[in-house]
Parts: C-alpha cells; sequence; structure tokens
C-alpha cells in the first residue's frame, strides 16, 4: 500500500494538478472582481464575488448557448460515430477492391488544412440553405472528424481477434447481426473513446461555428469570443464562461468513462 | 445510423422549405457589428427604428471582433453578405474594389442630419473615388495617457515635443522598490498588431511618409529611416518599454498601465472608464507629442457601409442614418464608450469638463489616417506587426523595415 | 476470412456514407481550393485574377518566410506530439489501474481539452504574461528565475512556450485513446507472464508495448495531422510573431488568406503543406513498418 503511494497516488495527484491548474486559475480570475484582475498575480482574491457567473446567464444568455452546443457536439457524435465505426468496421474485417486506397485518401484529405475550406463551405451550406442552423455544424464537424474517427475505429477493431466474428457466422449469427452483436459491444472502450474524441472536437470548435452560424444557432466558443472586443477583454466573464463551459463535459464524461474499461471483459464472456 | 441519416435527409428539404418561404412584405435589413462591451446598445435602437419605421425589419447579428472581417470577405466572396454592417475605413479600399459596397452620395444629399457631423469625419471617410460609401457612426482619438501622480512626483509636464518626450520616459523609467531591477517603465508601446498607431506618432511626424504631396513614396528617405530608427532605440536603446512589448497587445498596455508597470501609453477614450476605476485621479491625458515635422496621431473610427447586393438599400440607408443622428448616437455611444460624431453632442457640460474628452477634441485638428489603399488593411494585420516585432528584437535594420513596408505599398 | 465473403456489397455498403459525404463536404471543397493554387486570386482584386501555372509554387520556394515556416512546422510536430504521447502515455498507465478515485481523477484529467481554444489560449497567454503572468511570479517566488520572462515576446522562448500549452490541451487524447488501448490486452497474458515470473518492466515491455503498438500507431499518426494544421492556439497567443517565430505552414498560410487575402499563395503554402505532410507520414510509416514485421 506505501509503495503505491509514491508509484500511484502522487504521479495521478501531479498530474491531475497539472491538468486542472490552468482551469483553477481561470476559476480564481472569474471571482476576482475586474477592477483587482490587473493589478498583481493574488491566489486568494480580497472581494471575491460571483457577479461574473450571474452576468453570463443573465446578460449574455449562457443557457441557451450550452444548449446549442449539447445539440451539436451530441449530434455530431450520433452521426459521426454511426458512420465511421459501420465504415471501420468494414476496412477491419474485409479485404476489398480499393480499400487500401480509400483508407489512404482518408487520411491525406485530413493533412489539407480545414481552414481554406471556409469560403467553399459557405457556399455549399448557403445552397442547401443551412446557414445559421444546427445542421450546418453537425454536418460539417461529422464530417471533418470522420477520416480520423475512421482511423481510429478501425485500429480498434483491428485489435478484436476475427475468430469472433467468425464463430458468430458459423453459429447462423448474419453478417450485420456479427457486427451489431459480438463485434461492436466488444469495441465498446474505442467507441467511447472515438466518440469522445468527436464530442469535444464539436464542442470546442470556434472558426466554422463564427462563421456558418452566429444568430439564432451560438455556441459556446462564438458567445466566449464575443467577450473579446476590439479594444476590451471582458476578463471576468469570459473566465467563467470558461469554468462553465467544461463541467457539463466533465460530468457527461464521468458518466461515460466506465465504458473505456467494461468492454473486453464483459464481450469476452459473451463470445 | 440508418434511422439517422433518413431523419437526416427528410429534415433537410423540410428546413429549406421553411427558411426559403419567408413572406416579404417587409424590408429586412440584416445588419452585422461588433461591440466591446457585454451588453450592447443595439436592441434599444431597433425597436426605437422599428417603432418609427413599422415597415422595416432590422435582423442584427452581432460578431466577434476577431473574425468579423473574416466573416465579412468570406460572406462577400460568397456572394452572401448583410444588407448593413460596420466597417472600418481601412477596409474601406478592399470593399470598393471587390464591388461590394453601395454609395450613398445621393442619399447623403437629401439627409438632413448631414450638417451635424463634423466635416473632418465627411473628409476623413470619403474614398480616394471622390465618391462617399460610408455613413460615420463612431470616432475616437489616440492620446498620451499619463500618471499625474508620477509626473507631480518628478516635476515633470507632459511632453510637447519628440525630445521632451524621451527625456521625461527615461526619468520614468526606475526602480522604485530599490531592490536593483527596473519595475517601472516610461512608456508602454503596443508592439503587437495595432501598434502602428505608436509608431506613425513617432515615425510619420517626424519626416517618414508614405507619399509625398507629389504622390512619390517617401519611407526610406534618410530622413524616415532615422526616425524609425528613433522608435526602435525606444524599446532597444533607451528601454524605456517593458521587455515584453514587442508582444504586448492592447491588454497588456493597459493592464501594464493600470497595475503601475508603465508611466505613459497612447490609447483613447475608450478604456478611460476602466483606468479611473482602477487609478483615480492618478491617470489623466494629453495629447501625443510633436514629432520633428508635425503632429500625427491615429483617427480610429467605425462606420456602416450598405452593400451593392442588398435588395433594400433605401431601408438599409434608412437606418445607418437613424444611427448617425445626435439622439440616436448618443445612446450608441453610451454604451459603447466612444465619442459621437455629431456636433451637437459635444456641447453638453458633462461632455465639457471630462478631461479624456478634451485631450480627444484637442487632437482633433492633426488626428490622421492611414492611406486610403487596399495594402493598407495588410499592412496594419500582419506585416507592421511581424516587422516591428522583428526590428524591436534586433533581427532587422531600420532600413529593411522601411524599405519592406514601401515595397507593400508601391507593388502593383 | 472466406465465410466472411458471402455478401460481397456488404463491406461497400457499409463505407459508402462515408465516402459520400467526405467527398461532398471536403474532397470537393479541397479540389476547389487547389485549383486556386494555379491562380493570381487575391479576393479584393477580382479583376487581376488570371491563370499564372505553377508560379505561386515558384514564389513559395524563393519565399524566406516559407522556409522559416518548415522549419518552425517540423520543430512544432516533433515536439508537440513527443511532449503529449508521453504525458499521455503516462497518465493512461496511471489511470489504468484500481484506485478509489479513479473516475474523478480521468474525468478531471479531460479538462485541458474540453476547454475551448479559445480560452485555452488566452488563459496561458496570460499566465506567461512578462509582467503579471503567474507562471513568472511562480518561477520567481521557488527562486527559479531572478525576474519576469517575457516567455512570448522572445523569439527563442515563444514556440516551446506555445508547445507547452498544446501538451497540455492535447496529453488528454493520448490518455484515453491508450486507455482505450490498454483494455484490449487480453488479461490472461499476463496472469500467464506472473506465473512464468516475469518483473513489472518485462510485462510492460513484452506485453503492453507490443499490444498497443497499433493503437499507438494510429494515434500518433493522426495526432501528427492534427497538430501539424493546428492554427487556433498559436494565433491567439502570437499571431505567429514575434517576427516570425512562431509562424508554421498553416498559420502563414491562414495569415496569407484571411490578412492579406491572397487566397492563390495562401492555396499553395496549404497544398505544399500536404504534401510535406504526406512526406512526414509517409517517413514515419516506413519506419514502423521497418521495426515491426507485422504491421
Amino acid at each position: 500500500m506505501k509503495r503505491r503511494l509514491f508509484t500511484l497516488h502522487i504521479p495521478v495527484l501531479l498530474i491531475v494538478l497539472f491538468a486542472i491548474a490552468p482551469y483553477i486559475w481561470m476559476f480564481i480570475s472569474s471571482i476576482t472582481p475586474e477592477k483587482d484582475l490587473d493589478k498583481e498575480v493574488r491566489y486568494f482574491p480580497r472581494h471575491p464575488t460571483t457577479e461574473n457567473y450571474v452576468e453570463i446567464f443573465s446578460k449574455i444568455n449562457f443557457a441557451s448557448n450550452i444548449r446549442d452546443s449539447l445539440i451539436v457536439a451530441a449530434s455530431t457524435m450520433l452521426i459521426g460515430l454511426g458512420i465511421s465505426v459501420s465504415a471501420s468496421y468494414s476496412f477491419s474485417r474485409f479485404r476489398f477492391r480499393g480499400r487500401n486506397y480509400l483508407l489512404i485518401q482518408f487520411l491525406i484529405i485530413n493533412m489539407f488544412p480545414i481552414v481554406l475550406l471556409l469560403i467553399p463551405l459557405f457556399v455549399i451550406m448557403r445552397v442547401l440553405h443551412l446557414l445559421d442552423t444546427y445542421f450546418a455544424l453537425i454536418i460539417a464537424y461529422s464530417t471533418f472528424t470522420i477520416p480520423f474517427s475512421t482511423w481510429m475505429m478501425t485500429s480498434f477493431f483491428n485489435a478484436i481477434p476475427r475468430e469472433l466474428d467468425e464463430s458468430a457466422l458459423v453459429d447462423g449469427c448474419t453478417m450485420f447481426g456479427a457486427m451489431v452483436r459480438v463485434t461492436i459491444p466488444i469495441a465498446m472502450p474505442g467507441i467511447a473513446a472515438t466518440g469522445i474524441y468527436i464530442f469535444i472536437t464539436a464542442w470546442n470548435e470556434f472558426l466554422y461555428a463564427a462563421i456558418l452560424t452566429g444568430r439564432t444557432v451560438k455556441t459556446i466558443p462564438v458567445a466566449l469570443q464575443n467577450l473579446i472586443g476590439e479594444y476590451e477583454i471582458a476578463w471576468g466573464l469570459l473566465t467563467a464562461g470558461g469554468v462553465v463551459s467544461a463541467i457539463p463535459v466533465i460530468v457527461l464524461f464521468f458518466f461515460v468513462q466506465k465504458q473505456l474499461v467494461s468492454g473486453m471483459t464483459s464481450g469476452a464472456v459473451k463470445a | 445510423m440508418r434511422k439517422i441519416l433518413l431523419v437526416l435527409f427528410l429534415l433537410i428539404p423540410v428546413l429549406m422549405f421553411a427558411t426559403g418561404q419567408k413572406e416579404t412584405e417587409m424590408a429586412t435589413v440584416h445588419f452585422w457589428y461588433h461591440f466591446d462591451n457585454p451588453e450592447s446598445a443595439v436592441n434599444p435602437l431597433v425597436a426605437k427604428f422599428q417603432k418609427e419605421n413599422p415597415n422595416i425589419q432590422i435582423i442584427p447579428e452581432r460578431i466577434a471582433w476577431n473574425v468579423y472581417n473574416q466573416k465579412l470577405l468570406t460572406a462577400i466572396a460568397a456572394g452572401n453578405p448583410p444588407d448593413v454592417s460596420q466597417v472600418k475605413l481601412w477596409w474601406q479600399p478592399q470593399l470598393v474594389e471587390m464591388g461590394a459596397l453601395y454609395p450613398l452620395d445621393d442619399y447623403i444629399k437629401n439627409w438632413p442630419g448631414r450638417d451635424d457631423i463634423y466635416d473632418r469625419i465627411w473628409k476623413l471617410t470619403k474614398y480616394t473615388d471622390g465618391k462617399q460609401y460610408l455613413m460615420p457612426l463612431q470616432m475616437v482619438i489616440l492620446y498620451m495617457y499619463y500618471r499625474a501622480d508620477w509626473f507631480n512626483e518628478l516635476g515633470l509636464k507632459p511632453a510637447k515635443t519628440r525630445d521632451e518626450f524621451l527625456q521625461v520616459a527615461k526619468k520614468l523609467t526606475r526602480d522604485t522598490n530599490g531592490d536593483g531591477t527596473i519595475d517601472v517603465y516610461g512608456f508602454g508601446i503596443r508592439g503587437a498588431r495595432g501598434g502602428h498607431d505608436f509608431w506613425g506618432t513617432f515615425v510619420l511626424s517626424s519626416g517618414a511618409r508614405f507619399f509625398d504631396e507629389k504622390g512619390n513614396p517617401g519611407l526610406t528617405t534618410p530622413k524616415a529611416i532615422a526616425a524609425n530608427q528613433w522608435f526602435i532605440d525606444l524599446y532597444r536603446v533607451h528601454k524605456v518599454s517593458p521587455p515584453t512589448t514587442p508582444n504586448d497587445g492592447f491588454k497588456e498596455i493597459i493592464a501594464n498601465m493600470k497595475s503601475g508597470k508603465t508611466a505613459m501609453t497612447i490609447h483613447h477614450i475608450g478604456s478611460s472608464k476602466g483606468m479611473v476605476e482602477a487609478l483615480g485621479d492618478k491617470i489623466s491625458a494629453a495629447p501625443v507629442p510633436k514629432g520633428t515635422e508635425r503632429y500625427w496621431t491615429s483617427f480610429g473610427d467605425e462606420e456602416n457601409g450598405v452593400f451593392a447586393a442588398s435588395k433594400y438599400k433605401d431601408a438599409a440607408f434608412k437606418w445607418v442614418s437613424f444611427l448617425a443622428t445626435a439622439e440616436n448616437n448618443a445612446i450608441w455611444q453610451k454604451a459603447s464608450g466612444q465619442v459621437s460624431i455629431n456636433k451637437s453632442n459635444a456641447m453638453t457640460p458633462e461632455a465639457q469638463s471630462n478631461r479624456f474628452l478634451k485631450a480627444t477634441t484637442d487632437s482633433a485638428d492633426f488626428a490622421a489616417v492611414l492611406p486610403a489603399l487596399p495594402a493598407t488593411a495588410e499592412f496594419v494585420e500582419s506585416l507592421w506587426p511581424t516587422l516591428m516585432q522583428r526590428a524591436f528584437n534586433g533581427e532587422i535594420s531600420s532600413k529593411e523595415m522601411m524599405e519592406k513596408i514601401q515595397e507593400l505599398f508601391t507593388k502593383k | 476470412m472466406s465465410e466472411l465473403k458471402t455478401n460481397r456489397l456488404f463491406p461497400y455498403a457499409l463505407i459508402s456514407p462515408a465516402i459520400v459525404v467526405t467527398v461532398v463536404i471536403i474532397f470537393i471543397p479541397i479540389i476547389q481550393t487547389s485549383v486556386m493554387s494555379l491562380f493570381n486570386y487575391v479576393i479584393w482584386k477580382p479583376k487581376d485574377n488570371k491563370f499564372v501555372g505553377f508560379s505561386n509554387y515558384m514564389k513559395a520556394f524563393r519565399d524566406p518566410v516559407f522556409w522559416i515556416s518548415i522549419k518552425n512546422t517540423l520543430i512544432w510536430i516533433i515536439g508537440t506530439v513527443f511532449l503529449q504521447l508521453i504525458l499521455g502515455f503516462i497518465t493512461a498507465l496511471l489511470l489504468n489501474q484500481q484506485f478509489w478515485w479513479r473516475g474523478i481523477a480521468r474525468s478531471l484529467i479531460l479538462i485541458p481539452w474540453v476547454t475551448p481554444s479559445v480560452i485555452t489560449a488566452l488563459m496561458w497567454r496570460w499566465m506567461y504574461d512578462g509582467n503579471s503572468g503567474v507562471i513568472n511570479d511562480l518561477l520567481v517566488r521557488m527562486g527559479i528565475l531572478k525576474e519576469y520572462f517575457p516567455w512570448l515576446a522572445n523569439t527563442s522562448t515563444a514556440l516551446p512556450a506555445i508547445m507547452v500549452a498544446l501538451m497540455w490541451q492535447g496529453f488528454p487524447f493520448f490518455a484515453i485513446m491508450i486507455l482505450a488501448g490498454l483494455q484490449a490486452i487480453p488479461r490472461t497474458l499476463y496472469e500467464a507472464a506472473e506465473v512464468d515470473g516475469a518483473t513489472s518492466l518485462q510485462k510492460f515491455t513484452r506485453i503492453t508495448l507490443p499490444m498497443l503498438v497499433p493503437i499507438l500507431f494510429t494515434s500518433i499518426l493522426l495526432r501528427i495531422i492534427w497538430v501539424a494544421n493546428s492554427v487556433d492556439v498559436i494565433y491567439v497567443m502570437t499571431g505567429g510573431g514575434p517576427g516570425y517565430a512562431t509562424h508554421t505552414l498553416p498559420v502563414y498560410s491562414f495569415i496569407r488568406a484571411y490578412k492579406a487575402l491572397d487566397f492563390g499563395y495562401a492555396s499553395t503554402l496549404a497544398i505544399l503543406l500536404t504534401i510535406l505532410l504526406v512526406i512526414f507520414v509517409a517517413f514515419y510509416v516506413v519506419k514502423v513498418l521497418h521495426s515491426r514485421e507485422e504491421f
């Protein structure tokens, strides 16, 4: 038990501290009154205030931004996962004509900086009448994450022995059934990890959200960016918003993280 | 997954139908704007306007400053600009070249509010082709903020000339707590994007000109290079500006003033409220010092442009002119913290007694803008900060810097 | 897998949605943008828009900033991915063990990743601040520094400073992916090794590491591409400066596109970045293939 203190608890604590230190600093800034912020470094604000938290919900309607972000990120995750899990299952389990070519093509289109695709994409969304709707972002994000997720999922599937699918087929499963009932449950840790990746990418994206939406649909990063003006930064509100925006994902993840371990053990029993 | 896709494909046409069917009896004006304060003055003004003009609907969209220009250009390039948008003077050349803006001369000719706007603003905002594309909205003029308490302590006065300024800045740069390191710097220079205003005050006033009266470029004359060297030396030789200078933006220069790290800096009235909150009577303001030849300070501006692609130009003009009339403009400025473009708004007693407003109006005669050329945007956005940072870090000489700038403005 | 070949259309049916959306949303726009690189396309000069062949590419090869950006891009990719990988790997190994606050620890390490990039960049910029930044304050208090240092204003520390910020932002990705990868290693392998009396180190190098290779390979590969293309944090923290010290190729391309509106040249830089990445990745893949026969 003593040994675990130095090999486990303390290192984990240090890493967690590194991960949350800037976040804690952000929290400290958010409860410091604006006029004390610029003066000197203070670890315990002299006049802590919750004013900024009240203001982001009353003044800039942050609740609706959280809702928009949740809708966009959750839909992106579902669509992105649906498309990439099936594609990667195919890449992992079958050898068909054009497979390698397609895999490599998926990788290469990822190498092109997507900031330069703004104008063509804006035109596409305008033609489809999707500007300033959830769909614009859901379509853009799920597409941007598909190549990545497909690659990730392909290697997760590759790690699962093929004999499992084959024995399911021998037992009379259809091909679709073998995929859905046998392989996917075992791949749950990988699917959860990939889902987290897609969700967070959609949750954080700013540039496309700012250009393709902004009035009726306004995600958290866009709302926060509005606090950064030409001559002034509403620092207190910005940090309060930053603190709040991480909470839904952290809470969500707390429940999802169990998936990261359960897959293999439960799946293996079934097989 | 198939279900989701199916739903998606069914929803797209429904959505298209829904947005395509909007009945347009009313003139709708899409208005893009940006605002530094979390709470803007736009909604009450929209309500007031629509009460006066029930057949016009204003759809305001607030856009973050960081992407404002990018979003506007993307929308124009994709053929879908708003009807009216807040724009900067230095974007005007590019927007006009792209054919995006609609000239307002015919409207303004018959607009009664015209004479209540400062003549100098009309002059500065007119484009080089003689047309007026922009409707003024607000203005700011940069001046020098200084720590009145330290000036008193050291028996200093706000500098009138460049040489005086250097002496003052040197005296203010000191080690106040005796630990052997400098803790107060005389002058906080903005070395990152936006700092060309500081540069202009000392370089464009002392022999450097983008173009002289005959239209010849004038940035690489010996006088111009010497003026630029003088500015670089503030940081490199005299060290009157903090070591962080090359990366300092407005947040840093203002924070340094508030925390007492610097004793002078250049900014405008927009930051006066925050300065007074932090420093009270210790902060004051004066016009910038004169260079070797003339005064130069930056005229900061904000205008509204009507887009050539707009279907409702009459309604759009009504909205931009509504915002430019004294009563409504005062409401706007109250929230923005900037200066009204209307003469009648400057006459109020509270405006007269404000020391920051006084520094602003005292500088009005020599406030200037950068050349109205398409290259100016690139100069401001990327070329100046990059070159200045390299010069401050000793990677290029004054001459190389000035040659690069001249090259941008003269290349065909 | 002879049995699985019974329905030859099934594999295609599974991939087609992915192909359709990527072609429409990414592939076609990439082609359009690539064509721009052959034109003198500056948005505000519609009259001068003409076909110029490969002269934008020639211009890039003569452009010193292009070469500086390439150098920075390589340093940036290698340094950032390495830092993220090491920290992420250690984190995953630790968080794979059983302890009572594991769920909380796993959730908390996700914070860097879920914080919007804009905030991350501003936060770090503020923490690095040379006049009132908390990092300087702490280092001076601990006696490591004598006086405040302008991390982001100094040409030689700006890029490493941003790399640390990106390590912070990106290590949870590796931690989560590797954590998921660890679950696929059958327990029986460890049990068998324990019977044979293997030490922890042996179990790590003989079982854990080899079994993780596929997932490490893929996540490093994807991370290289992702890091290479990330613009937002760098742009907000330094705007590519001071001077060209933090210009990476995508930052340079972004600045040319949206600050100078020179889309022709910006597209050229984007294509060259893609080519550079293809070479870099090919090099990486060959290296891995060389050292690992079975992959």
